[in-house]
């Protein structure tokens, strides 16, 4: 998962910010991801709500906002501020392990043995580069630029660029790019691509050659400048546009990912990268109540011991509303 | 793979009134189960085995289910969770599909590789069909037919008892001859008709002396040629000692498993028992078809009249394998003989197309099987890779395209299906009648058990016509006999070959076939996470604690709590959750506590004891007074 930024402004910025600062504390300090995911739905469905909320019992009517995150909003409300807060500000700990979770590379389990080293700042970090695996020294050296996000406009350019190479590297591939720029973000964190290709299927072998292929093509573009790793189906590397005149600013470097994912699945993988999280779960919970199981390879009927049966087959994204008997969504109306 | 015999109906969800559950026991006929009314949210169907089997591989045709499911479990079972998923929820039509109501009666063939194998290894007498429909409301659904077969096994006899009635269609036929066999034997099916005719003096008609006298001929002479060479000779006498053959190797094998290839010539008894009756030829010919899908007795009849005004029309197929086998060679045949002992399944095809060549074959004297069975020769295919090709491959069988029987009909000859197998391969014609001729004995051998089986739950009416045509066909490839000895060998050796790698790529190719033919048939996940675990009968649990109410008090040390809760409840007892009027017993493992002096206030029934008292019960498995264990200030 990528490195989560805020979410986009709402009238109850200040809820959902201190809320999603509460989820982030909890997945890489506390590393508790239930937490993390009840606070990330709370912020979401309180960014959602179009008026201010004015106490914690208006909130509380709300589907993910429970006593617990009902008393923060009015703690928050009341005084400005959070007690719990103001302690994991104040705590070195958890705003040093924080901070170095922004590192791609590094996670909440490195951060605290960092940490537990008394690396705490990005100076710390560049001292022990060596110690750093390459993914991380990838992380550090571009640090900076992979906090910033992408604009709309450059994910655009990234786009149209990488289905028309893709093209010339064989006509068949499929290419997709998901995350939140295929919802219609503004902007995006990073750039995750999706391919499959028609030889490809979960029967067959393994064929990293076909996502080989690609990134080596990437390369000898230039595209892509840096990989963290390359699986047989799994490719993350750091990619930047050329410049196309002098006089233009140069453009940073970014993350990128590339899954090569077998064309039966290729559309329960387009559906769950596409997201968000949210909106999958809620999505999955439907499909269970309609007696399917889905994730991001299949969805399957449950039968009546619970047993998942045969993978349906899905040759759209669509398919899958379809047998969930769920109303298409665009990608624009999946943020929950 | 013998199928597996299906005995009763145990439930059903529902069933409508014409579309019964009880049509999915014969699986002889297309008659379908559907649920009472339109929308059910799913439907059901409990099917007894005769005995306890390995269901080895599934094939189902389905009736407007968008998803089927089959448990398996035994006579015991009674509660639901006592299935056990042998074939995971399997997709038979999108929810496009179900919206539009086409492609309602696909079939899928479920093998070994796509049935969970945990279950599959074990036996069970019972299974479960569950059918689901959530995208078209106002269709009742079900299924259209089920079959099950057990693993197979060639050391296996055949143990299954035949019944002397067996049914097809709308006849009933009694079959008394002993030898009721394969339709693939002429011989033993002329006698067959020649006993049924009898039993069954209304299946005579008009006597057709042409081929009543050949076939006495064919009898009588028949008992005095041992294998005949294939030298010319006069060809009815050859018909004969095929038939005799072929009968007698076959009661042999039913016999003895191991059959021995060379013919002994024993007719007597046989001879005698079935000497031919001017009435019973024509029986067939003006008997009416029971099914509307065969050539209508009034073709037929006409057909074979014709045919056998020829001069010795039976001279012809004899010469067929002593010359040089070569296709010119294949002489006028009457035309319903052509294909004589020829048992064809369809796949692929569609009305009408579907019938009016299914039309074609019956009327050049081959035999329909709605399924594969071990009784069937070849499998006309439109594709490769339908489930049926699939199955076929695997057995073993010849799969052919359909020009074979359009060129034959259009011919009016009988052509070698070697060039219209359908994988392409083009053998030379050279020797392939004989080969047909042969593979379908081996094949005979092989399956005899089976076969029999088989043949005795369907002889029909029908079949008679096609004994006694057989026998110019078969009577043809008399010499066969001979190179049977030295080709013998390869041809059963090809066949065990073909047997073996086919069964080694069956799991794939099955599953590629199924895939192809149905877009939802792409399961690679093999659901085996569930443990197969044989049911064992739950114990009894005691009730020493029956009507007790009991509420636990404080804390407990260790894991006392959970221990007293699962004894307690074990025991048929009652744990409150929470003080209460109707708590009879406070359990507590740390003394008198003051509160107990108001709870007795308000209830003076109370007691309060010691864990020790649950503890004791347990172990010595008897209801105990509670006296001695009480907890006292």
């Amino acid at each position: 998962m990528s490195k989560r930024k805020a979410p986009q402004e709402s009238p109850n910025e200040g809820i959902t910010d201190f809320l999603t600062e509460l989820a982030n504390y909890e997945r890489n300090v506390n590393r508790a991801i239930h937490k993390y995911n009840a606070y990330r739905k709370a912020a979401s469905v309180i960014s959602k709500y179009p008026q201010k909320i004015k106490n914690g019992e208006e909130a509380k009517k709300l589907d993910g906002v429970g006593k617990e995150i009902a008393k923060k909003i009015d703690e928050f409300l009341q005084t400005g501020t959070l007690k719990k807060l103001e302690k994991i500000r104040n705590d070195d700990t958890s705003s040093s392990i924080n901070f170095l979770t922004r590192v791609t590379g590094i996670g909440p389990a490195a951060a605290r043995k960092f940490f537990d080293e008394g690396v705490k700042t990005l100076e710390d970090l560049k001292k022990i580069e060596h110690k750093l695996n390459h993914h991380q020294q990838i992380g550090l050296k571009y640090f900076e630029e992979f906090e910033k996000r992408i604009p709309r406009s450059e994910m655009t350019k990234m786009e149209t660029l990488i289905l028309q190479e893709l093209e010339l590297v064989d006509t068949e591939y499929i290419g997709t790019i998901c995350g939140s720029y295929r919802r219609g973000a503004e902007s995006s964190g990073d750039i995750d691509i999706l391919l499959t290709h028609p030889n490809y299927t979960s029967v067959d072998e393994k064929q990293p050659k076909l996502l080989h292929a690609v990134v080596e093509h990437f390369e000898s573009i230039g595209f892509i400048t840096d990989t963290l790793s390359k699986g047989d189906t799994k490719y993350m590397g750091v990619c930047q546009l050329q410049q196309n005149d002098e006089g233009e600013e140069e453009y940073l470097h970014r993350r990128i990912d590339i899954r090569l994912i077998p064309k039966d699945q290729y559309y329960c993988g387009v559906l769950y990268f596409t997201g968000s999280d949210i909106f999958n779960k809620n999505m999955r919970t439907h499909a269970l109540e309609k007696g399917f199981t889905l994730n991001e390879y299949t969805i399957r009927p449950v039968g009546v011991t619970g047993m998942a049966g045969e993978p349906l087959m899905v040759d759209s994204e669509k398919d899958i509303f379809d047998y969930i008997q769920w109303k298409y969504r665009e990608p624009k109306e999946r943020s929950e | 793979m013998p199928e597996i015999k299906l005995k009763h109906i145990v439930s059903c969800s529902t069933e409508d009134n014409t579309h019964k559950a009880d049509n999915l026991l014969s699986s002889d006929t297309y008659r379908k189960w559907k649920a009472a009314k339109p929308g059910e949210k799913q439907t059901s169907v409990i099917i007894q085995f005769e005995k306890e089997e390995q269901v080895y591989s599934i094939d189902i045709g389905n009736e407007g289910s968008a998803f089927i499911e089959v448990l398996v479990g035994h006579s015991t079972s009674v509660k639901d969770q006592d299935y056990e998923v042998l074939l995971v929820t399997s997709s038979f039509m999108s929810p496009m599909e179900s919206h539009n109501g086409t492609n309602t009666n696909r079939v899928r063939f479920f093998g070994p590789s796509l049935l969970v194998k945990a279950h599959a290894q074990e036996k069970w007498d019972r299974v479960k069909i569950v059918c689901s429909q959530p995208y078209n409301k106002s269709i009742a659904y079900g299924v259209a037919f089920v079959k099950f077969h057990s693993p197979p096994d060639k050391s296996d006899p055949p143990t299954t008892t035949t019944p002397k009635m067996t049914k097809l269609g709308q006849f009933r036929v009694k079959d008394e001859s002993p030898s009721a066999c394969p339709s693939l034997q002429p011989g033993s099916l002329f006698f067959n008709r020649e006993s049924t005719s009898k039993a069954s003096p209304a299946l005579k008609v008009s006597p057709q002396t042409e081929k009543l006298s050949y076939a006495a001929a064919a009898l009588q002479s028949g008992s005095g040629h041992s294998s005949a060479p294939p030298s010319s000779n006069s060809p009815p006498p050859q018909a004969p000692v095929k038939r005799k053959f072929e009968f007698s190797k076959e009661r042999r094998s039913a016999l003895a498993p191991p059959p021995t290839k060379k013919p002994s010539p024993m007719g007597s008894p046989e001879q005698g028992t079935t000497t031919p009756k001017p009435k019973a030829k024509p029986s067939t010919a003006s008997t009416p078809s029971p099914s509307t899908a065969k050539a209508s007795p009034a073709q037929k009849t006409p057909d074979t009249k014709k045919k056998e005004s020829l001069p010795k029309p039976e001279a012809k197929p004899r010469q067929k394998p002593s010359k040089a086998q070569s296709s010119s060679s294949e002489a006028p045949v009457p035309l319903n003989k052509i294909m004589e002992g020829v048992v064809f399944v369809l796949s692929g095809f569609q009305n009408p197309f579907r019938g009016d060549l299914r039309d074609k074959a019956l009327a050049m004297g081959a035999k329909y099987h709605s399924d594969w069975t071990p009784g069937a020769t070849h499998l006309i295919c439109a594709f490769s890779n339908t489930p049926k090709y699939s199955q076929v491959k695997s057995a073993g069988g010849i799969i052919v395209r359909k020009e074979w029987v359009l060129d034959c009909h259009k011919r009016k000859q009988k052509i070698s299906f070697k060039r219209y197998l359908m994988d392409g391969a083009e053998s030379s014609s050279e020797g392939s009648d004989v080969e047909e001729d042969e593979e379908s004995e081996e094949e005979k051998e092989r399956r005899t058990p089976q076969k029999r089986r088989e043949e005795e739950r369907q002889p029909t009416p029908r079949k008679t016509p096609i004994k006694k045509e057989e026998e110019d066909l078969y009577g043809g490839s008399t010499d066969a006999d001979e190179p049977e000895d030295e080709s013998g060998m390869d041809t059963e050796d090809e066949l065990k070959r073909v047997e073996s790698e086919s069964r080694q790529k069956k799991g794939e190719k099955e599953r590629k076939g199924v895939e192809e033919e149905d877009p939802f048939g792409g399961s690679t996940d093999e659901n085996t996470d569930a443990e197969a675990e044989a049911d064992e009968p739950i114990p009894e649990l005691p009730d020493f604690l029956t009507g007790k109410r009991f509420f636990l008090y404080g804390k407990f040390p260790n894991n006392d709590r959970r221990l007293l809760l699962r004894y307690i409840i074990a025991f048929n007892g009652e744990v409150e959750d929470y003080m209460s009027e109707k708590v009879q017993f406070v359990v507590t493992s740390e003394g008198w506590h003051d509160s107990f002096e108001d709870a007795l206030m308000e209830n003076g029934n109370l007691s309060f004891v010691k864990p020790t008292w649950i503890f004791a019960i347990n172990d010595r498995q008897k209801t105990l007074p509670y006296q001695p264990y009480t907890v006292v200030p």
